[in-house]
């Protein structure tokens, strides 16, 4: 069941001949063609609108550039020192709560993929409650549950938080990537010799890595991007970048926002990018369809 | 060996039994009037509760959000967003993949890989971005008057809100819906071709049912998502009526009522329990039909 049994595309252009057929041919090939650029504007377009408002000095409504431009917002914004607090304070998050969801999460994805036992499946479910629920009903739910264990406003709070929307990512995902490491290469590893622990780390790690990989890298970013527990839990004591996003939204100029903006999207981008060709390659799909 | 299995299957269980299995119940009770507790708290940051007597579970929250015509029409919008998001998104993800999967040409993969776009940025960004964007002073309407047309703003109003959903979700439901066409072989799609099915023909009566659950699976997620969501609606949707889960928020934090914030949450778990146990079916389904093959 994977990409590569099915190299190149199926003959689907069977071809026919005559001019009906070309124009045929022709008109849906340009229908195709205007879809897409549709569908390119709507998922694009936004951004580059941003990124262009990220340097607009004068920027009158129907004009669709900047009349004049300047780098005034970028100095305005990174030299705030409010950014570079919440920034910090996103990335001290973020880490803390993704190496605990390994902690937490790794073992279980090992005992998911590797063997069945009794309840296996009733246990995959259950975690999957945490996705099941709306996230803001079910973070209402906790912040008075956070009340009464005096967790409102805490970092311990917004760790919990976050490591909660990682949960089934950091499960699922190297479930997966554990299961699909074959038995008879490890049978074949031990049988040469290899003792268990060398095994683990040698063969079944290593095979399963880049399913780990985009695991980790997956839920580091929904700790980074989590705004609306954070928020609710953490503010006003703990403001992470997204957090900040709100009011920045509604007391700052545009450009400003704009700028704040960008500079949180670089360490997603870098990140993904790192791990796109795993991403696009069926982990993240593999690890949503239980076994 | 199994017992060690349990053991290392059992924190990630612990952590959402505590974290999320307890806050469950003690809010579904609270909403019913034990408002004591591990309530307490939560109640005495509370401008007003309805609390039980002697035991006996009052309906009184339900009656008076339930009543409430601010409720009812958010709970529409709710709906409404919801419904809508799944089927754009499944149409358009659909469209999306198939394409690549049939043209396989630059253009097609070049479409796949920037619709995965949005899954690089964090969703407050993409919502500032989306809202400006469809602004008054935005691209689109700047567009029009550039042609001389006068186009709607869909910034603050509820089509802003599915933009902005479909936006967000389009990655997960195209990444998924790939996967699932990657699996379907070409012999098969040639087969059906060559005995003399039409290209649509055979999309309908071969890949579509081979697909099927990953399709589920993304209408699912989807939902539950967009149900649930407060980023999207609260920057781009109107002050009201919007979504329940920005109505939930300020219920909750500024108009100081946790306990008509858990019965809104009680609410959209109901909802969110009809589309869980869907998920739920369609695999226990592709467990059945893979376990038939093999």
């Amino acid at each position: 069941m994977s990409a590569s049994t099915n190299v190149g595309t199926p003959s689907v252009a069977a071809p026919r001949r005559g001019t009906a057929g070309m124009i045929r041919l022709a008109v849906g090939k340009l229908a195709v063609g205007i879809v897409a650029i549709l569908l390119l504007v709507f998922i694009l377009g936004p951004m580059v609108w941003m990124g262009l408002d990220a340097f607009a000095r004068r920027w009158k409504s129907p004009s669709l550039l900047p009349q004049t431009w300047t780098m005034h917002w970028w100095h305005t914004v990174l030299g705030g020192t409010q950014l570079g607090h919440s920034l910090r304070l996103s990335f001290e998050f973020a880490l803390v709560a993704t190496l605990a969801s390994c902690v937490i999460c790794l073992p279980a994805a090992y005992a998911f993929g590797r063997s069945t036992f009794l309840g296996r499946k009733t246990i995959l479910l259950g975690l999957f409650a945490t996705n099941a629920f709306p996230k803001m009903g079910l973070f209402t739910s906790i912040a008075t549950l956070f009340y009464a264990m005096h967790l409102m406003t805490t970092a311990l709070g917004v760790i919990i938080i976050q490591l909660l929307g990682t949960v089934v990512t950091m499960t699922w995902i190297p479930a997966a990537a554990f299961a699909a490491v074959s038995p008879s290469l490890i049978e074949a590893a031990r049988d040469a010799g290899g003792g268990p622990i060398r095994v683990f780390f040698q063969i079944t790690m290593r095979l399963a890595a880049p399913g780990i990989i985009v695991a980790v890298i997956l839920s580091f970013l929904a700790c980074f991007d989590e705004a609306q527990g954070t928020y609710l839990v953490g503010s006003p004591k703990y403001v992470t970048m997204p957090t900040q996003m709100y009011s920045l939204v509604e007391n700052y100029p545009d450009q400003a926002a704009a700028v704040f903006a960008l500079v949180l999207t670089v360490p997603s981008v870098l990140l993904l990018l790192a791990v796109r060709r795993h991403v696009m390659g069926g982990h993240l799909a593999e690890g949503f369809q239980l076994k | 060996m199994r017992w060690s299995m349990v053991a290392m299957s059992s924190p990630p269980a612990l952590l959402v039994l505590v974290f999320v299995g307890i806050p469950i119940v003690i809010g579904v009770a609270y909403t019913i009037g034990y408002t004591g507790g591990l309530n307490s708290i939560a109640t005495s940051l509370s401008v007003a509760v309805h609390s039980a007597h002697n035991g006996v579970p009052t309906w009184a929250a339900y009656r008076s959000v339930l009543a409430s015509a601010r409720f009812k029409s958010d709970l529409v919008v709710t709906v409404w967003v919801t419904v809508l998001t799944v089927a754009i998104t499944l149409v358009l993800a659909w469209a999306i993949a198939l394409y690549a999967r049939l043209s396989g040409g630059f253009f097609s993969r070049l479409l796949a890989g920037v619709a995965i776009v949005p899954l690089f940025i964090p969703v407050v960004i993409g919502a500032y971005a989306i809202r400006n964007f469809y602004l008054n002073t935005g691209f689109i309407v700047s567009v029009g008057r550039q042609l001389g047309v006068q186009l709607p703003q869909w910034s603050y109003h509820t089509s802003g809100i599915v933009i902005g959903q479909v936006w967000v979700s389009l990655p997960f439901a195209v990444l998924l819906i790939s996967s699932g066409l990657a699996g379907v072989p070409n012999g098969l799609i040639d087969a059906a071709r060559d005995s003399g099915a039409s290209l649509a023909r055979a999309v309908w009566s071969v890949m579509l049912p081979m697909t099927t659950i990953p399709t589920v699976i993304v209408a699912t997620f989807t939902g539950v998502g967009v149900m649930g969501s407060f980023t999207v609606p609260y920057l781009i949707g109107p002050t009201a009526p919007n979504m329940l889960g920005v109505t939930l928020q300020t219920t909750y934090a500024s108009y100081q009522r946790p306990q008509d914030a858990q019965v809104m949450a009680v609410v959209l778990f109901v909802l969110a329990g009809g589309i869980g146990a869907l998920y739920v079916w369609a695999n226990a389904r592709a467990a059945r039909s893979s376990a038939v093959l093999e």
